[in-house]
């Protein structure tokens, strides 16, 4: 349904009927950034022997995020004096507008999507390499040291593990013949890619909590020794902006290793009279869950120790994986 | 006027303001930041000559990558901002000669391209765009492709010999 509206020619209620898709899609996604919120601090308190916020909106802390959100529009927005206020103000900006991009590209279910481009997976990893700008200039224009530190953290692990990320994938593209998330999805239907590649499912995962910037890769915003890094000036809902591109890129994220790994909206073998859109929310929800976990459990790295892993451990695995993958279709398909 | 050609005067728009904004900021990182405004209003008009790849490569490699990296050559060097230096000189002939340049580099450009055949439409090839691309490249421009990347290993070695040496000298002192 929805591809023939993409394809349908451009009138006044096309855009309208776009508009409102859009203004949908909106909600859902804040709703997500909502509770994930909630969730991660639900399950991070019991897995340290905590309850987590229980107060507000119930016995399980409901209207917490609400509450917070509301505080953080209602508080003083505060611009340093020594700070670039051009660049202070814009980059917010700068970092949030790509996270809302990349989600065009995202095949949630066959019917239910918005763009269909060729190069979908590039797309998604061009656009998202837009946020680091931001944070960079949001870090240089705060004029604090910390600040810059953390700025200057985010743009070397994000430029590093990019290339992880994107030679990890490969595997997938040389099995799937295509770049489109779609086919891509498509061509999961029988095995999907996390048996046919796990080496190259293993790199993307640990790239992509690394560009997340979540723990144990939370470097640019490490609290004992940064205090908040690139963040540490902004206050108010400037900082939401940034709270709220990292959330919606943990979304983005989530659902392009469910497309890229676990099937998409594929079901498992005799299960298919469940709906696809439910597949894919748990699956979506799986791998939430595993990042949340992650945070939870896992130790920060040092900084060197970032960069060698990147460098040395991650991008040989994933050329062999690449080698392997080439291999392997050259021989058997 | 059909939408493409709204978007183009958008997009080219963004473009040529990205530019002159660039030469009119005198704050190094605010240029960059205008800079990376041109690259996204070219990578768009990709887009509409339908190279969705060579658009998004764009985006990746200039407005990501390229674009970090000057960030950070500018922000880990000393730059003083001395409004002074940036003062235009020479006087109303030097202003007149570089308008006049101007206005006849435009003409130039403008005659020289306005019967240009550009032969075929490329928007079939729009659909695997990458597909074209990497047959292309692996077959017919071999040989140039294996060039442009043992140019890019070279700089590489380079860059780690420079390095190297740098930090040698430093541990001497």
């Amino acid at each position: 349904m929805m591809e023939q509206w993409l394809e349908s020619a451009p009138s006044w209620s096309n855009i309208a009927l776009f508009f409102g898709l859009g203004a949908l899609f909106l909600a859902v996604v804040l709703t997500f950034v909502t509770y994930a919120i909630l969730a991660e601090r639900k399950v991070m308190g019991f897995m340290q022997g905590r309850i987590g916020p229980n107060q507000v909106g119930g016995r399980f802390g409901l209207l917490q995020t609400v509450a917070d959100v509301l505080k953080l529009l209602l508080k003083e927005d505060t611009i340093p004096k020594a700070a670039d206020r051009p660049l202070y103000v814009l980059a917010p900006i700068i970092a949030f507008t790509p996270s809302f991009m990349v989600l065009a590209v995202l095949p949630f279910t066959d019917a239910f999507r918005f763009a269909d481009i060729g190069v979908g997976l590039l797309y998604y990893i061009a656009v998202s390499g837009l946020t680091t700008v931001g944070v960079v200039a949001g870090g240089w224009a705060s004029n604090n040291k910390y600040a810059l530190l953390g700025g200057m953290r985010a743009a070397a692990q994000m430029i590093s593990y990019e290339i992880p990320l994107v030679m990890s994938a490969l595997g997938v593209v040389l099995l799937a013949g295509s770049m489109n998330l779609v086919d891509i999805v498509a061509a999961q239907k029988d095995v999907w890619f996390i048996f046919a590649q796990p080496l190259a499912f293993l790199i993307f995962f640990i790239a992509a909590v690394a560009e997340l910037n979540r723990t144990p890769f939370d470097l640019p915003e490490a609290e004992s020794e940064l205090v908040a890094g690139f963040h540490v000036e902004y206050s108010g809902f400037r900082w939401a902006f940034f709270m709220l591109a990292e959330y919606v890129y943990m979304f983005a994220m989530a659902a392009l290793v469910t497309i890229l790994f676990l099937g998409g909206w594929h079901p498992v073998a005799f299960l298919g009279w469940i709906p696809g859109a439910v597949w894919f929310a748990l699956k979506f929800c799986a791998v939430v869950f595993v990042l949340i976990w992650f945070r939870a459990t896992f130790p920060r790295v040092r900084a060197d120790q970032l960069m060698e892993f990147a460098w040395k451990v991650l991008l040989p695995l994933s050329l062999v994986n690449i080698v392997l993958t080439a291999v392997v279709k050259a021989w058997f398909f | 006027m059909s939408g493409t050609d709204i978007a183009f005067f958008l997009l080219a728009l963004a473009a040529i303001a990205g530019g002159v904004t660039m030469l009119q900021l005198t704050n190094v990182v605010h240029m960059v930041v205008a800079l990376v405004m041109t690259f996204l209003g070219i990578a768009g008009l990709y887009v509409l000559l339908s190279a969705e790849f060579v658009a998004v490569v764009q985006v990746l490699i200039y407005s990501g990558a390229i674009t970090i990296i000057m960030l950070f050559a500018i922000m880990l060097t000393r730059h003083h901002r001395d409004e002074k230096e940036r003062q235009t000189t020479g006087g109303v002939w030097h202003k007149a000669v570089a308008a006049i340049s101007v206005i006849a580099f435009g003409l130039a450009v403008y005659f020289g391209i306005r019967r240009l055949d550009f032969g075929a439409d490329g928007s079939a090839l729009a659909g695997d765009n990458v597909k074209t691309i990497g047959k292309l490249l692996y077959s017919y421009y071999t040989i140039p492709f294996e060039i442009v990347s043992v140019i890019l290993l070279v700089a590489l070695i380079g860059a780690i010999v420079l390095a190297k040496k740098d930090g040698k000298e430093a541990g001497d002192k």
